[in-house]
């Protein structure tokens, strides 16, 4: 568990350092749509992006200008302070417009402080519909991006090499599946803080280590005692969130346990495994863009109201907190819909809207958890 | 009968509240301390000395507002919403809708009729629409925040704050002064703009039967009278007790459910 702490807490964790000395890539990317696989099939280590650790904004500040999302300022502020200085290449998506942003202010910041922009930056375009059409597109950037990455650090990505990538990387779903399955029991053996530092140390871990290190983990999970009887069950969604504090501000003074999620960096399409056998890259595709539900996919309303339902129902949730980041269009909207029919299914919720980065705000949202657990107790 | 305490540390002001019988025997307010601890312990030592009782006589006290965890003598600590709602109830009988605003927020809630918050939703902004706002206002007019209430109704033509942030207001506000605008008329424009960040707080969590303000705004006639006309609802009011006490009221209420074995079990 330390291992997944140190890397879900720190930017410069263990095992990203520990991969650098071996002389080895590491590329990072923002957003849940870029195939890690692609990396790992070329030997580079993919790692998500992230805003942790930031202690001020004069940066992001700067080339975003206050009223935007502060994730994406979060990043970059990291790289203008060199934090991303073990970056051999960085791929920006277009998750949201504040992060498609990111693209052009990291070039402009790399222009003013020097050494900052990654030798290998690319942009990765992502459809936001899953008709034939987008399908087509999204298998056409993926191929791109390939061919990009062979070009850059002059490596061949095979089909043989990306299938093997995708068995790892299986592997890692399947397992933390399980610890979904685990953690939704109606008795529960392990936290949410802990599970969500495994999986946000899923997205920074090289593959193998990370699966080897969750095998061991869910052994000892299974082995734990029961959490203390009568916390509410709780389920946590909304703006994009890699931040363990969060969750252990949720669960402070045991009351409440997360026993589900919905975030970006969290568990969410684990339970789908992509194709072994043949065309991985259309493979690739139809799970990275396919199976995505996040409210940047236009029409996937009731499909992402469903998938919380299902959550809801699988593991007992009691209330739903959604929290939103300042200025966060995407889910800011899409949390006032789901309070909307989930309450009126009887689901109690509580939005939330805060500022990403180091939890600034601790009085203020723990007030508001606090009486949400009053009101559903 | 039990006698039962409630103690609201608040950004502002610190409210300790004495009950027996549901009634309240000893209440004390004082302006809040740098520390929450010794907000409380002056807080409850003037309300026991209203009271006629020592801390040895409270047989359950509950600590709320901003300052809540750091109450060493309470039993538990609960959210002041809770405690807002649990102490309207006790104020209004017929309340169904609560506007609480305290020095550091805002929040609007739906009760039940056991004083239970069924629907809440609080600022998330910033300071405007909170008691912090009309005292800095007060501030820069160099007048009492009370006073500040009665100017709605003699200004003549109130003027527009357009900025929600403090500062910006502020700004506004010293600009009218310097222009020679009424003090009426800028303190009135103040209270409509106090009126409004509310008032979107109120209406999103869809108000139902009887509207009680609790905190100490309430206490600020301008701020009620220009919320009733954007709410297009009366505010109803009490003479039960302070409305600032609400907090502390609805604590020790907590505290009396708690010592007859009725309220939350602990988990």
């Amino acid at each position: 568990m330390d291992t997944f702490y140190d890397a879900a807490t720190r930017v410069r964790n263990k095992p990203i350092l520990k991969w650098k000395e071996e002389g080895r890539s590491v590329v990072g990317y923002t957003c849940s749509y870029v195939p890690a696989e692609i990396f790992h099939a070329a030997d580079i280590l993919p790692i998500r992006l992230r805003g942790i650790e930031t202690d001020g904004m004069d940066i992001g500040d700067t080339y975003y200008g206050p009223f935007i999302c502060s994730f994406p300022k979060c990043i970059l502020q990291l790289a203008g302070k060199g934090m991303f200085d073990f970056l051999d290449g960085a791929v920006i998506t277009p998750g949201c417009d504040a992060m498609r942003r990111l693209d052009e202010c990291w070039r402009k910041a790399g222009e003013d402080y020097e050494g900052i922009l990654p030798s290998y930056f690319y942009y990765f375009d992502v459809p936001h519909k899953t008709e034939p059409h987008g399908m087509q597109w999204f298998v056409k950037e993926i191929r791109n991006l390939i061919d990009s990455v062979e070009r850059h650090f002059d490596v061949r990505i095979t089909d043989e090499k990306l299938k093997t990538a995708i068995r790892a990387y299986n592997q890692g779903r399947k397992l933390l599946q399980t610890v979904e399955d685990l953690r939704s029991q109606a008795e529960i053996k392990v936290s949410g803080t802990d599970v969500f530092a495994a999986t946000v140390a899923s997205t920074v871990m090289p593959r193998g280590e990370f699966t080897a290190d969750l095998e061991k983990w869910i052994q000892s999970i299974k082995q734990n005692k029961p959490l203390k009887n009568g916390q509410k069950r709780l389920m946590l969604v909304g703006s994009i969130s890699d931040e363990i504090d969060l969750v252990e501000l949720v669960e402070k003074d045991n009351h409440a346990v997360v026993v589900a999620e919905n975030l970006c960096f969290g568990a969410r399409y684990e339970s789908n495994q992509i194709p072994e056998n043949g065309n991985p890259v259309q493979a690739l595709a139809e799970h990275y863009l396919g199976k995505s539900v996040c409210p940047r996919m236009y029409g996937k309303y009731k499909e992402r109201l469903g998938f919380l339902k299902d959550k809801i129902e699988c593991a007992g949730v009691d209330g739903v907190i959604m929290q939103n980041i300042r200025f966060c269009d995407l889910h800011g909207a899409e949390n006032a819909l789901f309070e909307r029919d989930l309450e009126a299914m009887g689901i109690p919720c509580l939005r939330i809207e805060r500022e990403y980065g180091p939890l600034i705000e601790t009085g203020r949202i723990k007030l508001r958890i606090n009486a949400f657990l009053e009101r559903i107790s | 009968m039990s006698i039962v305490a409630g103690c609201d540390v608040g950004s502002l002001t610190s409210k300790a509240v004495v009950m027996k019988n549901e009634k309240i025997v000893g209440s004390h307010i004082i302006k809040s301390k740098p520390r929450p601890q010794d907000s409380a312990d002056a807080a409850m030592a003037g309300a026991l000395s209203a009271a006629g009782a020592g801390p040895d006589d409270i047989e359950y006290c509950i600590g709320t507002g901003y300052g809540r965890d750091k109450i060493l003598f309470v039993k538990e600590a609960r959210s002041e919403i809770s405690c807002h709602g649990k102490g309207a109830r006790w104020l209004l009988p017929s309340v169904q809708t609560v506007i609480d605003i305290g020095g550091q927020d805002c929040k609007a809630m739906k009760i039940d009729g056991d004083g239970n918050v069924t629907r809440f939703l609080a600022n998330d902004k910033c300071a405007s629409g909170t008691g912090r706002f009309l005292e800095v206002m007060a501030k820069v007019l160099n007048i009492d925040i009370d006073a500040m209430g009665r100017f709605s109704a003699k200004a003549r033509s109130p003027v527009t704050l357009a900025a929600t942030c403090t500062v910006w207001a502020q700004a506004d506000v010293i600009k009218y002064i310097n222009s020679g605008v009424a003090l009426e008329d800028i303190g009135a424009g103040i209270n409509t703009a106090m009126a409004q960040r509310v008032a979107m707080l109120v209406n999103a969590v869809r108000p139902e039967g009887d509207i009680l303000m609790t905190g100490g705004v309430a206490k600020n006639v301008g701020v009620v009278s220009t919320l009733e006309k954007l709410l297009g609802r009366k505010i109803k009011k009490t003479r039960k007790a302070d409305p600032q006490m609400a907090g502390a009221i609805g604590a020790a209420l907590l505290s009396m459910e708690q010592l007859n074995g009725n309220g939350r079990k602990d988990t």
